[in-house]
């Protein structure tokens, strides 16, 4: 049985930036271990706010969700707190769209930062698993290198090993390839994989239909600030039940049936 | 009358002592005023809404006045108020202290606030504590963008400090005033000193351009 608990668990979230956008209405999804949920759906549909708040980026009006078990988020009402344990937060990264490293220090500086200033890790060991995992993401010659003079594939391969320095136990990527010209998409996805072959838990937003198929255990159309459609890759990608799901599908990744 | 600059010459030894006040005077100024306008532009971006008000007050009352009423204000006004006798060298550093504060919160504000939301998002995805965000992530960005702009302001600092000559303190513009009325000699004399200033304002004022597109180019990202 232990193997079929749920990862994650979200139920009924709400969220809304001020009194007239609502984002996020009525949100149930429940995530198994060693899955990888690769979340579509059309633009403004709520998708990068839906991670934000698994990242406790962003506080929810109401609903709760659980990690493993323990509470992670929860808030009663709009006018509630939103309480976020920050131990549980801390299992989770992220990797975003937009480049996200810190400027001011070096590749291998940004990856011991969290390490070091959050767990305490010795500078020697932090830097010793650093280039490691640079290694392995093939930016062992980057270490020293400020952000400014990596392209935006190394950039993002540089800013997922930054969130893998801390042992997260799921990973979210928020559209990580969208803003990088098309022949730099590839080395990024692959490194992906790469975690993928590890079993790491994701929960990815992309709109790369190859990387999708490629990618998801799971795939969960989001429209209108709810789930639409939930289901395996081949279902919701080759022949999805809902109407909106189709019509998404054949819009944005021009399938022909 | 033709311009006669040899007249310069047996001056020389009053000027370097001007000069030399004027450097100590707008060295001195630059590390206080920086220091003040990095607390307080710490302090308007604040929480409490006095903090906020009374930086608030401060930096526009200094940014909106002539800095020669300030001058005027701190030189003869303050010792009054305060009681004690102010030496020319304490009221000039005091007062262009003052104003340097308040230039230079600016600067540091403007700075602080183009350290963009995702910088914070990347520190919470990350688990940082908000004292490591704020030491290791923001203020590192925000003095770094800050430099060009607070090498310009010391470099209008350096030729706003002239302005203490108007209260009497003997640096370079004061020397050359008083040169140019024991000789008659105005255009020479003034000119001179202009040349001064500009020898020490302009190679800063390269180095600022130059200065901003090297960290330009280190944090564009
Ligand atoms: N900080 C904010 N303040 C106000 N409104 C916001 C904010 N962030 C997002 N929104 C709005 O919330 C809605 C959902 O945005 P979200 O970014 O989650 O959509 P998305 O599904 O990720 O879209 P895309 O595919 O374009 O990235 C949009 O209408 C957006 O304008
Ligand atoms: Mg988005």
């Amino acid at each position: 049985m232990s193997n079929t608990a749920p990862l994650v668990k979200m139920r009924n979230l709400h969220k809304s930036y001020g009194p007239h956008v609502q984002v996020l209405k009525g949100l149930d999804i429940e995530m198994k271990p060693g899955e990888r949920v690769v979340v579509i759906g059309p633009s403004g549909g709520g998708k990068s706010t839906l991670l934000r708040v698994m990242m406790g980026l962003e506080k929810i009006d109401s609903g709760s969700v659980t990690f493993a078990g323990k509470p992670y988020i929860s808030s009663e009402s709009a006018d509630t707190k939103t309480v976020i344990d920050t131990d549980v937060r801390r299992s989770i990264g992220m990797v975003f769209q937009h480049y996200t490293l810190f400027p001011h220090l070096s590749v291998l500086q940004n990856l011991i930062l969290a390490p070091c200033k959050v767990r305490g890790e010795k500078k020697a060991s932090a830097m010793q698993r650093g280039q490691a995992l640079l290694e392995r993401f093939g930016l062992g010659a980057k270490a020293d290198a400020y952000p400014a003079q990596l392209s935006g594939g190394q950039k993002q391969r540089v800013a997922i090993a930054r969130a893998l320095m801390l042992d997260p136990k799921l990973m979210l990527f928020d559209e990580v390839t969208s803003a990088l010209d098309p022949e730099l998409v590839g080395e990024v996805e692959q490194v992906i994989l790469q975690l993928a072959n590890q079993n790491m838990p994701m929960m990815i937003v992309t709109h790369d239909m190859w990387f999708a198929k490629n990618i998801a255990s799971r795939v969960i159309f989001c429209a209108g600030g709810v789930v639409v459609e939930d289901g395996p890759p081949e279902q919701v990608l080759g022949s999805p039940k809902e109407e909106r799901t189709r019509d998404f599908i054949d819009r944005v990744f021009h399938i022909k049936h | 009358m033709a311009l006669d600059f040899s007249i310069i010459l047996r001056f020389q030894d009053a000027l370097v002592l001007g000069l030399w006040m004027t450097i100590k005077l707008t060295l001195i100024c630059i590390v206080l005023g920086c220091t003040l306008g990095f607390v307080v532009g710490l302090a308007r971006t604040s929480r409490n809404v006095l903090v906020r008000a009374v930086s608030s007050i401060y930096v526009e009352f200094f940014r909106g006045t002539p800095v020669l009423i300030q001058l005027f204000w701190i030189f003869f006004c303050l010792p009054l108020i305060l009681g004690v006798e102010l030496s020319n060298l304490a009221s000039g550093v005091i007062a262009l202290t003052l104003y340097m504060g308040a230039i230079t919160s600016e600067t540091f504000r403007a700075s602080l606030k183009s350290v963009g939301p995702e910088q914070r998002d990347a520190c919470v995805a990350l688990g940082l504590p908000n004292r490591v965000q704020i030491t290791n992530v923001i203020l590192p960005q925000a003095v770094l963008r800050a430099i060009p702009t607070l090498l310009s302001n010391c470099v209008s600092l350096f030729k706003e400090s002239a302005l203490v000559s108007a209260v009497g303190m003997a640096d370079l513009m004061f020397v050359g005033q008083n040169i140019s009325n024991n000789t008659a000699r105005p255009v020479e004399v003034l000119t001179v000193v202009a040349l001064i200033y500009f020898a020490i304002a302009f190679p800063l004022t390269r180095a600022v351009t130059l200065v901003e597109g090297r960290i330009l180019k280190k944090l564009a990202i």
